[in-house]
């Protein structure tokens, strides 16, 4: 009996140091991921601070003359934030970016035109350039303003532009022509409705969730989507190293 | 070293504490959660689970994890869910953009049909996580509008393989009832393939253990487009009045809505691109983005559970201020 006692204490023990055992590897296996996890993030920090200080040479030079149009997508909460916004159009007008769009779902930004452009004086409204955006001289900024209305609402309006037009050219109860429906027609009807911005070649998107937010659908086919974290901690070197990152990336379009 | 102390003495005082009170039950799942929120970057985006508990970005602290019902949800295909998911922040939909075949071919000196060939295994490792997952919809992105573009015989070879494939896994697709629907511009199609599409829709339309979507010849815009020229129809037939056309109306024409769920609440897209490539441009407003640098035919369950696990951890607004 006392045998048979002291076999199964032992077992308990084992099974007791055993799991102790386990347990402990568990968590030093989280211990060194969470701590590689605030390294890789202290040294993205410092290399945001690297960059904006221009200690790194590869990034002193950007060819910016591939980022055309930039668009820039504010959580809404965030964007209430106008020092913040003020700060990241400077940053972009000094690093050469001069068509930028502005989201924000909730229409924030739109609000607020008027003192970003009290501000930023050497900055135009989009509507007030007759010219491609992409194509006129680097003087002045231009600006663009856009929220959910734009998007898939303003998709249904250009429709509807379309329909009445084609209803027009026909006799009530007509035929009416479905080819007049392309892609082009859209894009046309779109401008008509308010929608003149072109597709953005990179949309930077600044809040807590990996989303675009309902930025016109029709506008990202072939745009680069870098999510840059919080508003509130936005840093110039993060920028200038996602602008960087995007005038290497080559793109095949499907092709 | 402070910071590392402090979480070995919190380990040490949790092990004593539990040694201490044997008698707590141990099907409780226990959220070991050595909370460090309060050190993460909030420009990687802090997520805040569902309860409200913070949890630190990328990381979730927790042992292995048993469902409510105090049994390992393992389901009847055999693929345990792993510890640091969670059944009920599972998406409902997920696509996937599966990039990279021609590039992984190119690194290993094969023609690009072997990187289409090589498309397969993967796919088939998803759809059966998603089956054991419980995640009802697959949307995923197998040849686009602008595809067609490429080289005749690269184009020709992927029509062929794609209707040999369906061909070949008709029954394992029965046998899991997994219900297929193409989305795209299936007239530009071969004639067979076409006929293989239809084939295989009509018999699994009263599948529905998971909806896989096939967008094929697929674009975001020719999805718009189409939905738009549905409508004209609509109102033409009198269906629908004209001052009533709003994006509602619009949505309700859009091919994915073929499933309830037309909307993913994650999209992984493979290869290191940061784009979605004219892929459900109407539908990707609130879905979360998750890219992998891995090509396609490298993409496996591990990667899988890592968007998972990304796409758990992070807070999802809709947009609307909380």
């Amino acid at each position: 009996m006392d045998f048979r006692d002291g076999a199964h204490n032992l077992y308990h023990i084992i099974v007791a140091i055993g799991y102790f055992g386990l347990q402990l590897v568990w968590y030093f296996m989280q211990i060194i991921v969470s701590a590689w996890y605030h390294i890789s993030i202290v040294g993205n920090m410092f290399e945001s601070y690297f960059i904006s200080y221009e200690v790194l040479n590869k990034y002193k030079s950007l060819h910016i003359g591939k980022l055309r149009y930039l668009a820039v997508v504010i959580e809404s909460e965030e964007a209430h934030q106008m020092s913040k916004v003020i700060n990241l159009l400077r940053w972009l007008d000094s690093v050469g970016v001069k068509n930028v769009c502005l989201y924000d779902m909730n229409g924030v930004l739109k609000k607020s035109k008027d003192t970003i452009f009290q501000i930023m004086k050497n900055a135009k409204s989009i509507e007030e350039v007759n010219e491609d955006v992409t194509h006129h001289a680097p003087d002045h900024m231009t600006l663009e303003f856009v929220s959910y209305v734009d998007g898939k609402e303003a998709v249904a309006k250009a429709a509807n532009l379309i329909f009445v037009e084609n209803f027009k050219r026909h006799d009530i109860g007509g035929e009416l022509d479905h080819q007049i429906l392309l892609e082009s027609h859209l894009n046309q009807a779109l401008q008509i409705v308010g929608c003149k911005g072109p597709e953005p070649d990179l949309l930077l998107v600044y809040g807590p969730v990996r989303s675009h937010l309902g930025f016109p659908p029709w506008r990202i086919r072939y745009t680069e989507i870098v999510h840059m974290g919080s508003l509130n901690f936005m840093r110039y070197g993060s920028l200038i190293k996602a602008i960087y990152n995007f005038t290497k990336v080559r793109h095949n379009y499907g092709t | 070293m402070t910071f590392l102390s402090c979480r070995f003495a919190i380990f040490c005082f949790k092990v004593a504490s539990r040694r201490a009170a044997p008698s707590r039950s141990s099907s409780k799942r226990s959220s070991s959660s050595l909370s460090i929120s309060w050190l993460s970057s909030p420009s990687r985006g802090t997520s805040v689970r569902k309860d409200d508990a913070p949890v630190s970005t990328g990381i979730t602290a927790s042992v292995p994890y048993v469902s409510r019902k105090g049994v390992s949800p393992v389901v009847e295909c055999g693929v345990p869910m792993p510890a640091e998911l969670r059944e009920e922040l599972m998406p409902k939909h997920v696509a996937v953009i599966m990039d990279g075949n021609r590039r992984w071919a190119k690194m290993r000196g094969l023609p690009p049909s072997e990187g289409h060939v090589a498309l397969v295994p993967p796919l088939r490792m998803v759809v059966k996580l998603c089956l054991c997952w419980g995640i009802k919809v697959l949307t995923v992105f197998a040849f686009s509008t602008e595809n067609l573009l490429r080289p005749k015989l690269e184009v020709d070879f992927l029509f062929s393989h794609f209707e040999r494939t369906a061909n070949s896994e008709i029954e394992a697709i029965m046998r899991e009832r997994i219900k297929i629907t193409v989305i795209g511009d299936t007239s530009k199609l071969p004639k067979s393939l076409q006929k293989t599409i239809t084939i295989i829709e009509e018999k699994t339309k009263d599948n529905s253990r998971l909806h896989l979507i096939m967008a094929i010849n697929y674009g975001g815009k020719y999805d718009i487009v189409q939905a738009c020229k549905s409508v004209a129809k609509k109102v033409q037939d009198g269906i629908i009045h004209l001052e009533d056309i709003n994006e509602n109306i619009v949505e309700k024409e859009l091919k994915t809505n073929c499933t309830e769920l037309p909307y993913p609440d994650l999209l992984i897209r493979t290869s290191g691109e940061l784009r979605v490539s004219n892929f459900l441009l109407w539908q990707l407003a609130y879905t979360e983005f998750f890219f992998h640098k891995k090509l396609w035919p490298d993409f496996g369950k591990d990667e899988f559970v890592e968007a998972l696990k990304s796409f758990q951890q992070r807070q999802r607004r809709y947009g609307f201020l909380s």
